[in-house]
């Protein structure tokens, strides 16, 4: 077997490559001109024109666009180098739309060059984990710019091979400079040199040589080095960058400044009105739904979901690709400008964790598979079955009738396309005979469309479940729900532990009085607690308005006015009253579980004469997590399907909410067509697919809660 | 015992007071138009405290809250349902629990899983369906469809629920009973079923406040005025107030208060049993 293991890879990385290439070919045939192509046209042009007429002192004084370092513009103007000369792109505000007049001759080998370092990217990447590199193959987003003139393709690559050849270094003897860490710093130079966004890697090389040295005790050579690196790729940026030749400082200086005042200032950015957490909707989401027919598969989401899965071990396996992620994603999520262009620094280390996802699940299905097998089967006894049917029976009719039917009763739903216009025919049991003939073959699926609705229910087979999840990650939905519940089971847990534990030193005054008040919000039905914030944050007549208009915006909190216009404010809004109906049930559980561990341990940590925090850090947290986990699934699992707070405050065509809201509301996302009870149902099943991991979750812990005792 | 230290109480207690601070905020926004006589529509100035104290607004939602209904018959068809659905969902799912929680028989374990999913489900997973087969009843629009429905919701949180609690009775005391001749059924109904009766008793408090305070689905199950449970007149107040109604806010204001007496009520008598429940029966007790 291992004889075969090195050709296989090779073929691995060969197919790889191939896939990417075919994609990316096809990709820069079919892509219309987008946003931005025309302005690094024209840079290419530019030093295109120069080079042509050998006009060498020019690359001083030309960097079209000067916010962007010019090495990757230069090297579109060399990709075109072949191409006639044709007159200069007209220059256009950054407002501008696609100029859709490119002339296609150039245009094509431009984007050829790009594509070409988008596919040596994923070859690399394919060196280090085949699985990862078609990951990145595979990504639309990251298709999708580098094989346009975009700024993205180049550094992309060099990002990379900076980190790639980082990692030859420290697999040897890690001592001293040599060739793989100079190379790893000519990359870093080179990337620098041609979009800064990409310079995040290097911070995160160096954080990775940092703990790698802490760890080795050779502090004092990293520092060494690592300044000799920083260095070196310094110089080489500053080489690679002609336009900083003549004036380094005011010129660096300018570029820099530029993106901040943009991300501050420009309209298009503020028109955009992205939340923080845009760059999360960016990788779930997939380019496919702006450009029909150019990709022909769109795995981003279930490549975002499965890197979650794999961030663990890819930790283990190779450290500096996480924190190459997280950073990327940090600064992301931090920086205000989102253009979806800017997930190309991270999508090489997310395929990376995705990949490491995939085998995970894969290993995980393996063993369960052998697990079956050598697991005893269980005697049953004659007399027990006989004995529980006479219980189970009318149970389970009702069970059946009350529960499993209606479940059974969506998934036909989601099937088909039934809206109000078919509700007659659905009634008359049109939707069993769709599904019926849909399912035997008798019917062909119909596309689902909603301009032309037919009055009887019709086929549609998993043909809605596509647009659906697209529905779902375009507008943001599948983030917001799973970023409002680990957020609001967050604090939750923060406030009501915070509490807990005041409470529980010895001798607080009132803790009765202050305990049974602060359970009130728990009491208060879900419902009427949203009504009460509501009365607080309504727009126009809350109380929170009024003090606006009475006393103008800078009272405290003041900043909340208008919150139903910016997605971030509109976030926090929600998550007052959520905080404020949670936190109680995870006070009383975190001092339920308090009280069960026995004093001895903190007499003996007394003893030792350990301080508070140290008490709380190293006894009372260790042992409350284990008891606080339960009510933590619990709470997780209500954020997740809440539904009452988003209803009560009431927001038509809003899809800023949980699934539960847009099951309930499904036109919203679905415009002008109402009764949408097909698009309700579909996401249902995406609903009860979800919560099958989350009874999973609850099922490992029931059975570790049962070894978990201290009282 | 050593008492904290005095700067640690003053620091527990500005905390606790901030916290009671965020606690009350809503409450007195809600108090503070429910108890002003002078609002007409909705307020237009800001104001801490009502402008003229009056409990017009009490009186007149105690008389008609929404449309000309009175307040009794939303009071009694709230409790019609809440009641209904929590006796219907702990009948129909006591001997499922029962069931999964005594015998040992083929299928028991992904019995449980699709329990515990159903459990955790959102209710509007079962809206849709519900409503086509109600209406194929013909008792879609009526009191008793509506009790169905919120069972429906109530029932697999019950029967979780119920199982754990007839499985904390002690199995040798139905092994006593059995020994001195009795049946199956007998021995649940005299000696597992009351022994487990103080926590069914919980569990059914919890599917009757889900059925008290929902409103949104139940809507969709409703026609006629003389249906509408106080919960779902609330949401009506609402739905007229934000699209520009003329209704005083204090109505709603008002009406939220009321309803929320008797859920404040029986959680603060049963907060540590409630708590145990709602984890499903799992925290360890």
């Amino acid at each position: 077997m291992n004889r075969f293991r090195v050709p296989f890879r090779i073929l691995a990385v060969l197919i790889v490559t191939a896939i990417a290439w075919g994609l990316r070919a096809r990709a820069v045939n079919l892509l219309p001109i987008d946003y931005d192509e025309d302005d690094y046209l024209r840079a290419g042009q530019e030093s295109a024109h120069l080079i042509r007429t050998s006009d060498w002192r020019g690359f001083l004084d030309t960097n079209y666009r000067p916010e962007h370092p010019p090495l990757a513009k230069i090297i579109i103007g060399v990709s075109i180098l072949s191409a006639p000369e044709k007159p200069l792109t007209p220059d256009a505000p950054t407002t501008a739309g696609p100029n859709q007049y490119l002339p296609r001759d150039l245009v094509k080998p431009a984007r050829t060059v790009n594509a070409a370092f988008g596919i040596l990217t994923v070859f690399f990447l394919s060196l280090v984990n085949p699985l990862g590199g078609l990951m990145l193959a595979a990504h639309t987003f990251t298709i999708k710019y580098v094989s346009q003139i975009m700024l993205e393709a180049f550094p992309a690559l060099t990002s990379l091979l900076m980190v790639m050849s980082y990692l030859q270094w420290k697999k040897g003897k890690r001592s001293g400079l040599n060739g793989w860490l100079i190379l790893s710093s000519f990359f870093f130079g080179l990337t620098a040199a041609s979009k800064y966004l990409y310079c995040v890697v290097g911070i995160a090389v160096l954080v990775d040589w940092y703990l790698t040295a802490k760890q080795d005790a050779s502090l004092k050579s990293f520092f060494r080095n690592a300044l000799i690196w920083s260095a070196l790729a310094v110089l080489i940026f500053f080489a690679f960058d002609p336009y900083l030749w003549p004036d380094p400082i005011d010129r660096l200086k300018e570029s820099i400044l530029y993106h901040a005042a943009y991300s501050e200032n420009a309209s298009e950015v503020q028109s955009a009105n992205f939340p923080l957490w845009q760059p999360f909707v960016w990788l779930t989401m997939s380019p496919a739904i702006w450009h029909d027919g150019v990709f022909p598969v769109a795995p981003d989401l279930f490549i975002t979901i499965f890197a979650a899965f794999g961030l663990a071990r890819l930790w283990k396996k190779e450290r500096v690709y996480v924190l190459w992620l997280g950073l990327a994603l940090f600064f992301l999520l931090l920086w205000p400008t989102k253009w979806p262009q800017y997930i190309v620094t991270l999508t090489a280390p997310l395929s990376l964790a995705a990949a490491e996802g995939v085998m995970a699940t894969w290993e995980g299905i393996v063993l369960w598979w052998k697990g079956r097998k050598n697991k005893p089967a269980v005697q049953y006894k004659k007399v027990e079955i006989r004995n529980v049917i006479p219980w189970l029976v009318p149970g389970l009719i009702a069970f059946a009738l009350l529960t499993l039917l209606p479940l059974l009763f969506q998934f036909a739903v989601s099937l088909t396309d039934f809206n109000t216009a078919s509700i007659r025919d659905g009634f008359q049991g049109g939707i069993w005979h769709a599904v019926w003939g849909g399912i035997t073959g008798q019917i062909r699926a119909m596309p689902l469309s909603f301009s032309d609705r037919s009055n009887k229910v019709q086929y549609t087979g998993l043909g809605s479940y596509f647009p659906v999840l697209n529905f779902l990650a375009n507008d943001g939905v599948l983030v917001f729900n799973v970023l409002w519940t680990i957020l609001s089971v967050l604090l939750q847990t923060g406030l009501g532990l915070g509490i807990a534990l005041l409470l529980w030193q010895r001798g607080v005054r009132f803790g009765k009085f202050w305990q049974a008040m602060f359970i009130l919000p728990w009491a208060i039905p879900e419902m009427i607690g949203a009504l009460m914030w509501l009365n607080i944050f309504q727009p126009e007549s809350g109380w929170l308005a009024l003090a606006v208009k009475t006393y103008g915006p800078n009272i405290p909190f003041g900043f909340f006015a208008g919150w139903e216009n910016t997605p971030n404010l509109w976030l926090i809004v929600f998550l007052i009253p959520a905080i404020w109906y949670g936190f109680p049930f995870m006070m009383l559980a975190s001092s339920a579980g308090l009280k069960m561990i026995p004093t001895e341990v903190f007499d003996a940590a007394a003893i030792d004469g350990a301080n508070i925090w140290q008490t709380l850090r190293y006894v009372t947290w260790p042992l409350l997590l284990p008891l606080l986990i339960p009510a933590i699934i619990i709470r997780s699992i209500f954020a997740f399907n809440q539904f009452y707070l988003f209803q009560a405050f009431y927001f038509q065509d809003s899809t800023l909410a949980t699934l539960s809201y847009n099951v309930f509301n499904p036109n919203n996302g679905f415009g002008r067509y109402g009764g949408q009870f097909a698009i309700s149902a579909v996401i249902n099943i995406i609903t009860v697919i979800i919560l099958v991991g989350f009874v999973m979750l609850f099922n490992r812990w029931s059975k570790a809660g049962e070894g978990v005792s201290y009282a | 015992m050593r008492k904290i230290p005095f700067w640690r109480q003053i620091f527990t207690q500005l905390a606790f007071i901030l916290i009671g601070a965020f606690v009350l905020l809503p409450v007195w926004s809600t108090a503070r138009l429910a108890f002003d006589g002078s609002l007409i529509g909705r307020p237009t100035e800001f104001r801490f405290t009502p402008k003229e104290f009056s409990l017009d607004a009490f009186l007149k939602v105690l008389d008609k809250p929404y449309q000309s209904v009175q307040f009794e018959i939303l009071f009694k068809n709230s409790m019609i349902v809440s009641l209904g659905a929590a006796l219907l969902a702990m009948i129909l799912g006591a001997s499922l629990a029962y069931a999964f929680s005594r015998f040992r028989f083929p299928g028991r374990q992904p019995g449980l899983f699709i329990l515990l999913l159903a459990a955790i489900l959102p209710p509007i997973a079962f809206t849709t369906p519900l409503y086509i087969v109600l209406s194929i009843l013909k008792i879609r629009t009526t009191l008793l469809g509506l009790t169905i429905v919120y069972a429906t919701f109530a029932m697999p949180f019950c029967i979780w629920n119920m199982r754990a609690a007839f499985q904390s009775v002690p199995k040798e005391l139905e092994e006593a009973a059995f020994l001195d001749g009795a049946g199956n059924f007998t021995t649940f109904l005299w000696i597992t079923l009351p022994l487990a009766l103080p926590s069914i008793a919980i569990a059914s408090i919890i599917a009757f406040l889900m059925a008290y305070s929902e409103f949104a689905i139940g809507w969709l199950f409703v026609e006629k005025a003389s249906t509408v449970t106080l919960a779902m007149s609330i949401y009506a107040i609402v739905q007229t107030q934000y699209l520009g109604g003329a209704q005083p806010w204090s109505y709603l204001g008002s009406l939220a208060i009321i309803m929320s007496i008797p859920a404040i009520l029986i959680f603060i008598i049963f907060q540590r049993t409630l708590l145990d429940r709602m984890m499903f029966g799992v925290s360890g007790e």
